[in-house]
């Protein structure tokens, strides 16, 4: 840790990891009412619906709140200046997370906007609003007084920014469930395939960039190229959401098109950091940090470009389409490019900043292995769960829970694997919380 | 390449998409009034849509193929279980799923909202979405009917039950829905000419009937799946 100010994004990791425990546990609880009865009298009182609106909202939560710490980590050290204010930053924290919490506990009681992921009330949205507001005024600020741009923090500011821009088109009430849907994508697919991934390829490129010792301007050449082949794909890529929900046809080419080239970017992303890593100028100091890097290269590549591409084409996705295949790609998706990507800045950052420079890795090794199989298997039987669903509910025509007692026993395997991820993450996030240095070998 | 050279690769491909992007939302815009019927989105629509969210529907089902994947999709459920159908299962989910391994939660919705989610689903499920989804498309069950006959050798009558959603409340040798009685032995009770003229009008048969009458079903589909009816004993 270079700058005093970096030590605010040590709270807002070490607030995330908690939210990300919760997540998984409300994970099993849907999953458990996949493979078994949940009786009337629990389902009246706390329903699948309520579990999942906690299940998504958690993962938004502690994932931005890894983001905006990853930003407060990085930009000191590309500004070369602290933080224009520390309070402010503290202040920012702990009003998401008491949005957060009025927002679970909310949920529980069934105040809601009933849109899924979007289900913070509209109150609470413009409390999120204003934190957000509060969050890039500092960042800007900060950049601003310093002067010393560079590519990374053009691009983390930009996809700040228009993360946030997007957030606004969630927040009104449509009459039309068409434009509804319309736009609601805005929200989750230019987020999901836009402004996260700029986020994301900021912050890796910075991680990469220090890691191996590469100078910053191959690495900034490479993130121009990457930046621009997801904005490219990616915008107009929002097509494979609307074919059909009641918009023109002509969305069925733009969908088509631009998404199956949307692993493109991935692959970049791939080849860019194998290639860092091989002419890399440093001796590898944490070998774990390396291993989440490229894990998370990798993971990202199978689960959004590879999941994603398989079911995108018009074609296929007629059958596919809210299915459990939708939720395979789900998870892996977002395991392997934003929460190994998090973790990934976790396991880089955090030991630096308590001023440990070789950390012990034994524990930390066990929990990353533990949860990218666990979750590879999960993909897995989420996968074999959705075709069985999209042949015997679609093709066939059998109905919807003749479909569903097909793939109960391959719930039930998820519901097992989660487990395992479960006890993989707590594994992670007490190493993460109570890092110590490495036995010197001398 | 040249870092400028990348800026550019970058700058062009952003603006080069967003403006598709953009040009295309302003004519979707535009179109959407059609497609969806802007003419009948009543007051009563839009409460219902109201409706829909308060309760938080839509994190267990799916509409238009978006939400929790929990519960069955909702964007042809009036075509598919009729308006009575819908009013049962919101008002009395204990009952109408007391034999199934799902359940559906009790949300004490109020009898004026459930008139509300009726008018809504009836306006959604009349929005031209391509034919989506596959299960509820008259067109797509055709074509999977046929398919049956030719390379699973089941009768015509076999195929119609199997493909026009019966087993959504019915079932068949332990597969299928729970809702209606099971078919297993429906002919010992009923001729082939009784089963038809109580699959065309069930309440004008028996009036406390729970069936939506199935009127898209074909004369020569009624005819083949009454017979395959009746001769289950």
């Amino acid at each position: 840790m270079e700058y005093r100010s970096q030590k605010i994004a040590y709270w807002y990791f070490a607030s995330a990891l908690p939210l990300f425990v919760l997540q998984v546990f409300l994970g099993l609880y849907l999953a458990t009412s996949y493979t078994f009865t949940v009786p009337q009298s629990v389902v009246d009182v706390f329903s699948f619906a309520t579990a999942r609106a906690m299940h998504t909202n958690l993962l938004v939560l502690w994932m931005l709140l890894g983001f905006m710490g990853g930003a407060y980590y990085i930009v000191p050290e590309e500004t070369k200046s602290e933080i224009y204010s520390t309070g402010l930053a503290y202040f920012q924290l702990v009003a998401l997370l008491v949005t957060g919490v009025v927002a679970l506990v909310g949920f529980f009681f069934g105040w809601t906007q009933g849109r899924p992921l979007l289900e913070i009330p509209r109150p609470l949205d413009l409390v999120v609003v204003v934190g957000a507001l509060i969050f890039l005024f500092n960042i800007g600020m900060t950049m601003l007084k310093a002067n010393r741009w560079t590519v990374i923090q053009g691009t983390l500011l930009g996809g700040l920014v228009f993360l946030a821009l997007l957030y606004l088109f969630g927040i009104p009430f449509y009459r039309n469930e068409v434009i509804d849907w319309y736009y609601w994508w805005w929200v989750i697919h230019l987020w999901v395939e836009g402004a996260w991934e700029l986020v994301t390829g900021a912050i890796l490129a910075f991680i990469l960039m220090k890691l191996t010792g590469v100078d910053r301007q191959v690495v900034e050449k490479w993130l121009y190229v990457e930046i621009g082949l997801f904005m490219f794909t990616g915008i107009a890529g929002t097509g494979h959401h609307y074919y059909w929900i009641g918009a023109p046809r002509y969305w069925l080419w733009i969908g088509g098109i631009f998404s199956a080239l949307e692993p493109l970017p991935i692959l970049l992303m791939v080849i860019d950091t194998m290639m860092h890593v091989k002419e890399r100028k440093t001796q590898i100091v944490n070998p774990l940090v390396w291993t989440y890097a490229i894990g998370c290269a990798i993971f990202h590549m199978i689960g959004a470009g590879v999941w994603g591409f398989a079911h995108t084409l018009p074609q296929i996705n007629y059958y596919t389409h809210g299915s459990q295949v939708t939720v395979s790609h789900g998870h892996l998706a977002f395991f392997g490019a934003y929460a190994l990507l998090n973790l990934t800045t976790f396991y880089f950052a955090m030991p630096k900043i308590k001023g440990i420079e070789v950390f012990d890795d034994r524990r930390g090794k066990y929990g990353f292995w533990t949860m990218n199989v666990a979750m590879m298997i999960m993909g897995l039987t989420f996968g074999v769960a959705g075709v069985l669903q999209t042949y015997v509910e679609r093709v066939l025509g059998m109905g919807y829970m003749t479909a569903q007692s097909y793939m109960r026993l391959w719930m039930g395997v998820t519901m097992t694997a989660g487990v395992f991820f479960l006890i993989g993450l707590l594994t992670t996030v007490t190493d993460l919380l109570t890092i110590r240095p490495a036995k010197s070998k001398a | 390449m040249t870092k400028k050279t990348a800026f550019w690769i970058f700058l062009l491909g952003t603006i080069s998409s967003a403006v598709l992007f953009l040009a295309a939302t302003w004519d979707t815009q535009r179109q959407v009034a059609t497609l969806s019927n802007v003419d009948k989105l009543s007051e009563q629509v839009v409460a219902g849509k109201r409706a829909f969210e308060k309760y938080n529907c839509n994190d267990c089902h799916t509409i238009l193929g978006f939400g929790g994947y929990y519960a069955p999709d909702l964007t042809r459920v009036v075509q598919r279980i009729g308006a009575d159908g819908i009013r049962y299962r919101v008002k009395n989910p204990e009952k109408a799923f007391a034999n199934s391994w799902r359940k559906m939660p009790n949300l004490r919705v109020s009898d004026a909202e459930v008139e509300d989610l009726v008018a809504f689903f009836t306006w959604v499920g009349e929005i031209n979405n391509n034919d989506w989804p596959p299960q509820d498309s008259k067109k797509r069950l055709s074509r999977g009917e046929q398919a049956m006959v030719a390379t699973v050798g089941v009768s015509p009558g076999a195929a119609v039950f199997q493909t026009k959603g019966c087993m959504n409340c019915h079932s068949f040798k332990g597969t299928g829905g729970t809702f209606g009685p099971a078919m297993d032995t429906v002919g010992k009770k009923l001729s082939q000419e009784q089963i038809a003229r109580y699959v065309r009008d069930p309440k004008g048969v028996n009036p406390k009937s729970m069936m939506p009458p199935q009127k898209e079903l074909s004369d020569r589909e009624l005819e083949e799946v009454a017979k395959f009816l009746s001769n289950l004993k």
